[in-house]
């Protein structure tokens, strides 16, 4: 097998005692496109803060994170720096608080220039004006000097991209790039990463919780539940034979666009607690496979087909749409 | 049967400064919408940011009142913000908001917030009652104990319904209500609301950017650009075919599992209500724009089906253009 760009094992982390990852296990190839979906809180920006050294100094962190080979958990300051921004870049879930409001933005990408690629001056603006043009952005000459402040929220997300763009990275990582934008602003922002990416041919890491998102953008996908990864498989087979009861559970869960119309095939309860995590499976309270053996300790990763692993002690290909789940005797 | 609400010609501008020194500046938050909704029946109101989806339900609520315009409850017009009349009113109409942790307060139990509308309407309660409140939007009657922040994300939306349902509303304005929450519990959420209309025979009005939740909740849909209702009618006749061309580029922006291309993605931004185009406010974007949707504002109007619809084109009074030139930009102020 070709080495993977960058290889994530057993990565762990908790704050104040509380797991928030609990083992995660993560590749992502060469150009490749990979998403990481998972109901809120489940450990996806963790995971890559973690990765990039990006977490607060409370933050206990172990396992590997490796970029071709250099190990990044636990790297000096002056490697991180250099890999940061430089060969993965990372657009960060909430906008407001990477752009400085008090500085043209146009100066905010010539200042990643000049960190990334030691552009300066002439050199640096003019290249900030070609990334502007490059994300799309009406008017880029004379967007440079506008403050973050007179742009739309679909403008700052390409600022935002642009700067992620200024160090020519391998991999990007999106971390729920298009939640804040209307859905029409969102097309835009999906078709212009796709185009990067043809251009270019970097990799993409896509954070979301949106399914259908991530269908459209990415190869393979990853389903994350309470701090570990359940399934990851080809984003095609995810929607047509998921095998954990949590990815068939949200799948059934979304309202149809078509057909009559009749109550959603919900998942009973809600995610545990980090507190309260059960000793096994960690879906186990919501699982409608559950049985004796799920309760003794988490189910691993393992394959099921080929290039398809599921945490599951009973993975299964259940329909899509399936009716309500059937309980299962206690 | 008769209209449980009706809004017509609703006008609703703001002064919006920019700066401290800046010239106030009008904002035309609605710009004329109508709409009907009928007793036990679901309007989805659907749009991009900023259209005016949250002035509306404000304004059918009689949380503020229109510039211009009239909304009517139960045939009757809406009482002045504040007086006792209206008050008497607001316990027919509640409203459900996005987020359901700033819906509530901290320091009250479940169980006193939910009661609360009771106590306001000067009602005795007894535990009891606030027991099968409780078990009616699914939670169990322990709860009443709780604090919010020991509640998960949809049991705390299920207690705020809990609290809406309390007198017994004719109507609901919802609000965003899934959107804060994870991709798990929305379902419920959603199941709860159609139980609760198919018990009591509340009437919603379902606002949300989801095209699939809207389709899921509602009996009619209405789409709307930049404070005005563009297109309306079933929810599979809007969503499978939509006849306006904002809502065929919404309609195509729906991620799709199994679709890959063929969206529409719209050209420029989302329109300023600041500074609203002339004639049909989507035209700077619209790919089939010509001349005239410059110059003349289309009405909304019904067609041969039945569907209404504001397009010169969608109603073949024009042949469909190739889009107009982009305005040169205003300078930067
Ligand atoms: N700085 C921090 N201090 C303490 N706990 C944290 C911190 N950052 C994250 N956590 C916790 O770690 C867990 C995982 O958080 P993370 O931000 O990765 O979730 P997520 O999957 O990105 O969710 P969302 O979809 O809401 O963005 C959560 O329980 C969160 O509360
Ligand atoms: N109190 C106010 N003062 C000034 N402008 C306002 C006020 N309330 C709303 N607006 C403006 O009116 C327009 C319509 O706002 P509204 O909140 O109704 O939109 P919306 O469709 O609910 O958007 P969203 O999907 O973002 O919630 C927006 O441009 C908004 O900025
Ligand atoms: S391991 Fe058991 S409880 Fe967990 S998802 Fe699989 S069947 Fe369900
Ligand atoms: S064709 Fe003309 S009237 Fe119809 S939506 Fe486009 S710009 Fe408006
Ligand atoms: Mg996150
Ligand atoms: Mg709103």
């Amino acid at each position: 097998m070709v080495e993977p760009l960058v290889a994530i094992r057993g990565l762990s982390v908790s704050f104040d005692g509380l797991p928030a990852l609990r083992g995660v296990d993560l590749t992502v190839g060469r150009g490749e496109a990979v998403a990481l979906v998972g109901e809120s809180g489940c450990g996806k920006s963790v995971t890559w803060l973690a990765a990039l050294g990006l977490l607060p100094a409370k933050a206990r962190v172990s396992g590997s994170v490796t970029l071709e080979g250099t190990e990044l958990i636990g790297a000096p300051p002056a490697v991180l720096d250099r890999v940061r921004g430089g060969r993965i870049a990372m657009i960060f879930q909430d906008p407001a608080s990477s752009l400085n409001p008090v500085h043209r933005i146009g100066r905010q990408i010539a200042e990643a220039l000049r960190l990334h690629r030691g552009l300066d001056g002439r050199a640096a603006r003019e290249e900030a004006r070609r990334l502007l043009d490059q994300v799309g952005m009406p008017d880029a000459r004379r967007r440079l000097d506008a403050f973050p402040h007179e742009l739309s929220g679909g403008q700052n997300q390409r600022v935002m991209i642009a700067m992620a763009l200024a160090g020519r990275p391998e991999m990007l990582v999106a971390d729920e790039p298009t939640t804040a934008l209307d859905v029409t602003i969102q097309a835009q922002i999906l078709e212009l990463l796709a185009e990067i990416r043809r251009d270019t041919g970097m990799a993409l890491v896509l954070v979301s919780h949106d399914l259908g998102v991530v269908a459209e953008t990415c190869e393979r996908v990853c389903v994350m539940y309470a701090g570990r990864i359940v399934e990851e498989t080809a984003a095609d087979k995810l929607f047509t034979g998921p095998a954990h009861p949590y990815a068939q559970g949200l799948l059934a869960a979304l309202p149809p666009m078509t057909g009559p119309r009749r109550p959603l095939a919900a998942i009973p309860g809600g995610v545990p607690e980090p507190w309260a995590m059960p000793r096994g499976c960690a879906f186990a309270p919501r699982c409608p496979r559950r049985a004796e053996a799920c309760e003794a300790a988490p189910p691993p990763l393992a394959e099921v087909a080929p290039a398809h692993r599921a945490a599951c002690l009973y993975p299964g290909a259940a329909a899509v749409v399936s009716p309500v789940p059937a309980m299962v005797p206690a | 049967m008769s209209a449980l609400l009706k809004a017509e010609g609703l006008v609703r501008r703001y002064e919006m400064r920019r700066g401290w020194f800046g010239r106030p500046v009008e904002v035309r938050a609605l710009d004329g919408v109508s709409l009907t909704l009928e007793h036990g029946r679901t309007l989805g109101l659907v749009g991009e940011s900023g259209c005016g989806k949250s002035t509306t339900g404000r304004l059918v609520l009689g949380l503020e009142t229109p510039d211009e315009g009239r909304v009517t409850f139960e045939e009757q017009p809406l009482p002045a913000p504040g007086t006792a009349e209206w008050r008497r009113l607001r316990s027919r109409m509640q409203m459900v908001y996005q987020d359901p942790l700033g819906a509530m307060d901290r320091r009250l139990s479940i169980g006193a917030q939910v009661a609360e509308p009771w106590k306001i309407h000067g009602r005795q309660t007894s535990p009891e009652q606030v027991a099968a409140l409780l078990r009616s939007v699914g939670l169990r009657p322990d709860h009443a104990a709780h604090y919010p922040h020991e509640l998960s994300g949809g049991q705390r939306q299920r207690a705020v319904l809990a609290r809406a349902l309390a007198t017994d509303p004719a109507l609901l304005v919802c609000d965003e209500p899934i959107s804060a929450l994870d991709v798990s519990i929305q379902a419920q959420v959603m199941n709860l609301l159609s139980e609760i209309q198919a018990e009591r025979g509340v009437a919603l009005l379902f606002i949300s950017h989801d095209l699939r939740a809207v389709r899921q909740m509602s009996h009619r849909v209405a789409v709307m650009y930049l404070g005005r209702i563009v297109e309306e009618g079933e929810p599979d006749a809007v969503l499978h075919d939509p006849a306006h061309p904002y809502a065929r580029a919404l309609v195509s922006a729906i991620p799709h599992p199994q679709r890959r291309g063929r969206r529409i993605v719209l050209q420029g931004d989302p329109p300023n209500p600041a500074a609203r185009p002339a004639g049909c406010a989507f035209h700077p974007r619209c790919p089939v724009a010509s001349a005239r949707c410059a110059a003349e504002i289309p009405v909304l109007k019904p067609r041969a089906d039945g569907r209404l619809v504001a397009c010169h084109v969608a109603h073949g009074e024009i042949p469909a253009g190739s889009g107009l030139p982009a305005p040169t930009l205003a300078k930067a102020a």
